[in-house]
């Protein structure tokens, strides 16, 4: 754990999360205005003291606005990823455990999700079903349990034939306690670093399907609604366009720095060659 | 290696038939068909054309039923025709009686999308592999850390963003390059040399974008391979030789960093001929991407059910050959498999 | 210390020298910046390009079996009908010269214009008139179009330049119904499949331009055709480049790459006044739509069946701020389905002022009071709250947000959700299971509407999907049908308008402006727009010389 602290990229990453976070948290204190007050007197009006990010198209307050939509990025995040990893952990241990036909079959529907370009996978559903913040999160899931599976699934496949878990066995333990007590446990450090680097994924993912139309709907405020609704005023409004645009880079950028961090810190391999 | 490959392709056959089905059925999950567009919501059309035409696409019948007629079409690779525009061919051209050709929808989006997906994996690889390399061998230090933040922005802009502000940078701040589309107009009377430059010039900006992401995942994962193979034993004898560093640094290490990429490029095939539905909604270019966005808001199953399956396939093959290579290129695959 | 790898400069020098190479190479080609006097007037010539932007893609040339706008934006280039509407949006001659309607009101004779030829010299009759009406009522013809045309009984061309439609009934749309139908080539269309022929990517027609080149998911060309109908254009070329995203049309404006676009009201009223760069080469025009938004009520859902409610919710939502607030002013309240200044729309009628109030008032008298005191108003224990669905408009979805806080400021609890195409009309709008929509109409210049508000109507997949029932509403509807006398049916649709106003099933909302920019360098335009829009005059826009564009040439 100290490791991370030691990786300056992962401290910066940690400490991006943990800024944005706290905003988003704690939005509805910290919001000068209410995200949905429309004021049509004062439309598309540049940064200033009142108004610290600018107004949109409708009057509404860019900055109250940015701090509702971290709260809807990070719930998409979070969720998504939960989904999936939970999916992700179940499938790929059991195929890991039990191998046999199981494990084959588990693989050839890891191989028939990877095969369908997620993107597509995923505009096709949603255009489905209606896009709302729910469906958007539970697509995203669907859609990205995959490498879970199979890091899960390689993790149990080479840890199955250690000592301390063949102890267990000949001491008569079950299977559920091997699973749940021996082998996912050791089998966290590829799990964490994946489920934070997929926080990122879901974030990118919902910008581009706002850009489309299909991402969180109005009138609710999400970094990548504001971007797109500013897309044609992109230098008569820059305003709409820098602050969402930098908060994405920013966050993204900050669990990619966390996540690779702590790959770097807990990776056994790397650590103790140094 | 024979039985290995005989095993992979019977296992294709299956795959695609049960992607094929999972495709269908998510498609008609979907409430509305093609008689449901905006278009088609004229108080000057009647309710009785869009019955005449879901009767005339069988959507009217079971969904079961459907998926047989069109597995049953299929299997002459048959890809039919698309529902939005009748007379266009799904997959490849047709000539009626006349001798007129009409071009096949795919036929025509696939290579537009296949170019800049090739030229963009080209500058990735290009670019990531020096970057990668570079970092490794510095690590820690500031060449190391630079990089990997510039390629962490890479990782973390979001793409519309960086190409519209690209797009006024360029074209209209500046007029260095088009802004969107394929061609300018007119282009087709330049002689070829300029004919290509103008394509390029068109082509960079999609190009950049397209190639951003991959850009920062390959640069990385250059960057972790090299470091974990110059960790190797194997590297410090080389060293303990006196072999000169540039040959411990490329032949051995590199070369042996580089395996798993080629599992990596078998991965990234889906990407390849799945355009980004943004980058060409943004630049105008009429691609893949494009042809199955609009097909899926429209409800143009025959195209939708086209685009998947040849993606399907293509992806399994590519994974197929992938594999292959990776099992050629490593010395202990291809010994141990042929014993 | 390890030592940057040789090999690794050297490619990044390649790739350097590269990119410097085409950037270099792009500087020089880029337009010469020269002071253009777009300002005075010039004399009009002949010659130039215009280029505009689309959206999406036609998917063919053939209006009739074709959909969407974009088809019938360029086909309207390409083909004539027999009648047209003029700058008045009176109806006229365009082919035909003059036409009689029988006593009977049942016969209606179309006398042709002489000399008239297909764009490759073949002379235009009324068997290619007969020729179409055939086709479009043709079973086999997948067209969505052929309900009004199968109406015809008799179809004759007994000479060349007459033809002759009898009907049934009288039938009032006819003569409407007669501008909008593209005249096709008997000669090159006979013995085909409309369906499936090539004709439909390279038409020939017989209006200003002729079909050049179709670069596909690109662009599409037209020429001046030299044997048109009606005239010389003075433009030789229209290009319709097709690019998707809005915000990227916009772009190429500013760049110089298109000639014309149509602006959002932000773009219109905020953008450019605040550049006098954009000022000084593009010019700004305003022509009202016709179009109209509104809120469709549910009629067979409670409390929607209460017309004290649905008059209530019409009071309570301020249209004027709406249009303030959306449309930045650039709109018009309506108060009949009608576009405003037409002869249809009843200039008696006002719209529903913005009287919370009163609105208050109708809802206590309907039985809606805070009675648990929650800040919604209740009735029998059920609070009023329902769902407000949209399809994915901007322009909508901020009007629904405004709706939503006015009806909230009542005590009304409205939430808004917006829902893609095509699963808003299957699954919502086919089957009846929505409470409150937000939608437009898009209307042509013919009076009827009973396809959407009479009883009739009311099937899955019909256009009376909101439950409309009023007997004398159905009356005066077939009424209008059949009144051929401009005079008279004005009188029956002003008294349809006036019912339907204080029955309220809709809520009007707004009539919004087209606003289209040109730049300066096309001239011609008719400034303030006629009510039939700028483009009623398109032909006679020119390009002076100085002005055009640079054309690519072979060096």
């Amino acid at each position: 754990m100290r490791a991370i602290f030691k990786n300056p990229l992962a401290l910066a990453g940690l400490i991006i999360i943990g800024v944005i976070t706290f905003m988003a948290l704690f939005a509805p204190f910290i919001a000068p205005f209410d995200p949905d007050a429309i004021n049509v007197k004062s439309i598309l009006l540049a940064p200033s003291t009142e108004h610290w990010m600018g107004t949109d198209g409708l009057g509404r307050d860019v900055y109250s606005r940015m701090l509702f939509g971290a709260r809807i990025s990070l719930l998409v995040g979070v969720v998504a990823v939960g989904i999936a990893t939970l999916i992700g952990i179940f499938l790929g241990a059991i195929a890991g455990f039990y191998r046999g036909w199981v494990d084959t079959i588990i693989m050839r529907l890891v191989d028939v999700m990877l095969s369908i370009p997620t993107f597509f996978l995923i505009l096709a559903v949603i255009a489905f079903l209606t896009p709302s913040i729910w469906n958007i999160m539970i697509v995203i899931g669907l859609t990205s349990w995959m490498g879970v599976t199979r890091l899960v699934r390689a993790e149990f496949l080479s840890l199955r034939n250690r000592e301390f878990v063949l102890a267990s066995q000949t001491l008569g333990a079950k299977d559920g306690r091997l699973i749940f007590r021996q082998l996912l446990p050791n089998s966290l450090t590829p799990i964490i670093v994946s489920s934070v680097l997929g926080i990122a994924s879901a974030v990118l993912v919902e910008s581009g399907l706002s850009f489309l139309g299909l991402g969180v709907q109005a009138p609710q405020a999400s970094w990548g609604n504001i971007l797109t609704d500013g897309k044609e005023y992109i230098e008569f409004a820059w305003w709409l366009s820098l602050f969402p645009g930098l908060a994405i880079l920013i966050t993204v950028m900050g669990y990619n720095l966390l996540g690779e961090g702590l790959r770097d810190a807990l990776d056994p391999r790397t650590s103790n060659n140094k | 290696m024979l039985k290995y490959l005989m095993n992979r392709l019977f296992w294709m056959v299956p795959l695609l038939v049960g992607i094929s089905l999972i495709s269908f059925l998510i498609m008609h999950l979907a409430p509305g068909d093609i008689t449901s567009t905006e278009a088609s919501f004229n108080p000057k059309t009647s309710e009785e054309s869009r019955q005449k035409m879901r009767e005339l696409y069988n959507l009217d019948k079971p969904v079961i039923l459907q998926y047989g007629l069109w597995l049953k079409r299929m299997s002459t690779l048959d890809f039919g025709h698309s529902f939005a525009s009748h007379q266009s061919p799904v997959f490849w051209q047709e000539t009626d009686k006349d001798g007129n050709v009409t071009k096949g929808m795919i036929q025509e989006a696939l290579p537009v999308t296949l170019l800049i997906n090739v030229l963009s994996l080209t500058l990735i690889i290009a670019i990531a592999l020096p970057l990668g390399v570079v970092s490794a061998l510095t690590q820690n230090r500031l060449p190391d850390r630079s990089i990997t933040i510039f390629v962490f922005i890479g990782f973390a802009i979001p793409s519309f963003w960086l190409a519209l502000m690209l797009m006024y940078w360029t074209g209209v701040s500046h007029t260095w390059l088009p802004i969107s589309g394929l061609h300018s107009l007119g282009a087709e009377k330049l002689s070829h040399v300029d004919q290509l430059v103008d394509s390029l010039k068109h082509l960079a900006l999609p190009i950049l974008i397209s190639g951003l992401t991959g850009l920062a995942g390959i640069s990385l994962f250059v960057r972790n391979g090299m470091l974990d193979v110059l960790h190797q034993d194997y590297i410090t004898t080389a060293r303990a030789k006196g072999l000169p560093e540039h040959t411990v640094v490329y032949k051995h290490a590199l070369r042996n960093a580089l395996l798993p990429l080629i599992t990596i490029f078998g991965l990234s095939i889906p990407g390849l001929i799945g355009g980004s539905v943004i980058a060409e909604s943004i630049f105008a270019i009429p691609g893949m991407g494009k042809l199955f966005y609009d097909a899926v808001l429209m409800r143009d199953f025959p195209v939708i059910m086209g685009i998947l399956t040849i993606g399907s396939a293509l992806t399994l093959i590519g994974n197929l050959l992938a594999d292959l290579a990776y099992a050629w290129a490593d010395p202990r695959v291809r010994k141990g498999v042929s014993q | 210390m390890q030592q940057k790898p040789n090999r690794l400069r050297l490619a990044l020098n390649a790739l350097l020298s590269t990119l410097l190479v085409i950037t270099l190479a792009g500087c020089e080609q880029q337009k010469p910046q020269a002071a253009l006097d777009l300002n005075r007037a010039y004399p009009s010539e002949s010659g130039g390009t215009l280029v505009d932007a689309m959206s999406g893609e036609p998917s063919n040339l053939i209006a009739m079996m074709a959909g969407e706008s974009s088809s019938s934006a360029i086909a309207g280039n390409i083909f004539n009908s027999l009648l047209k509407y003029d700058k008045n949006l009176e109806l006229t001659g365009e082919l035909a010269q003059s036409w009689e309607v029988s006593a009977d009101q049942k016969t209606i004779t179309f006398n042709l214009k002489p000399n008239l030829k297909w764009a490759d010299d073949q002379p235009l009759t009324s068997d290619d008139v007969l020729f179409t009406w055939k086709t479009v009522t043709d079973d086999n013809t997948h067209t969505p179009y052929g309900a009004d045309y199968k109406l015809v009984k008799k179809a004759e061309a007994p000479n060349p330049s007459t033809f002759i439609v009898t009907y049934a009934q009288p039938y009032a749309p006819a003569l409407d119904s007669w501008s909008g139908l593209h005249i096709l080539p008997k000669h090159l269309l006979a013995g085909q499949d409309i369906n499936n022929t090539p004709f439909s990517r390279h038409p020939v027609g017989s209006h200003y331009y002729q079909f050049d080149t179709w670069k596909k998911g690109e662009s599409i060309s037209l020429k001046r055709n030299p044997n048109a109908t009606q005239g010389q254009a003075k433009i030789d070329h229209l290009v319709s480049r097709i690019i998707p995203d809005r915000a990227a049309q916009f772009l190429e404006l500013m760049a110089d790459n298109i000639d014309s676009m149509s602006l959002n009201s932000i773009q219109y009223a905020r953008i450019f006044p605040a550049r006098p760069d954009l000022t000084a080469k593009i010019a700004q025009y305003k022509e009202l739509g016709n179009s109209y938004t509104y809120l469709g009520f549910n009629l067979k859902r409670k409390p929607f069946d209460d017309v004290r409610v649905r008059q209530a919710i019409n009071y309570a939502i301020d249209k004027q701020e709406i249009i303030d607030g959306v449309l930045l002013g650039l709109g018009l309240p309506v108060a009949s389905p009608y576009k405003p200044g037409t002869r249809w729309s009843n200039p008696k009628l006002q719209p529903y002022p913005y009287d919370p109030q009163k609105a208050i008032a109708l809802l206590k008298a309907a039985g809606y009071e805070d009675h648990d005191h929650d800040g919604i108003l209740d009735h029998d224990g059920k609070p009023l709250s329902f769902e407000i669905l949209t399809n994915q408009n901007k322009e909508r979805e901020m009007s629904a947000v405004l709706v939503q806080r006015r009806l909230k400021e009542i005590g009304i609890d409205v939430k808004i959700r917006v829902v893609e195409w095509a699963t808003f009309i299957s699954r919502f709008i086919k089957t009846g299971d929505f409470n409150v929509v937000l939608l437009g109409w898009g209307l042509g210049l013919e009076p009827d509407q009973f396809n959407i508000w009479h009883s009739s109507q009311q099937a899955p997949g019909q256009f009376n999907f909101i439950g409309y029932h009023n007997a004398k509403v159905d009356k005066l509807l077939e009424a209008g049908r059949m009144e051929l006398n401009p005079d008279k049916r004005m009188k029956i649709y002003h008294e349809f308008a006036e019912i339907l106003l204080a029955d309220s099933p809709v809520v009007y909302l707004y009539a919004g402006y087209g606003l289209p920019a040109m730049h300066k360098r096309v001239k011609g335009i008719d400034d303030p727009a006629p009510p039939a829009g700028i483009g009623h005059n398109a032909y006679e826009w020119y390009i002076p010389a100085p002005l055009r564009r640079n054309e690519m040439s072979a060096e």
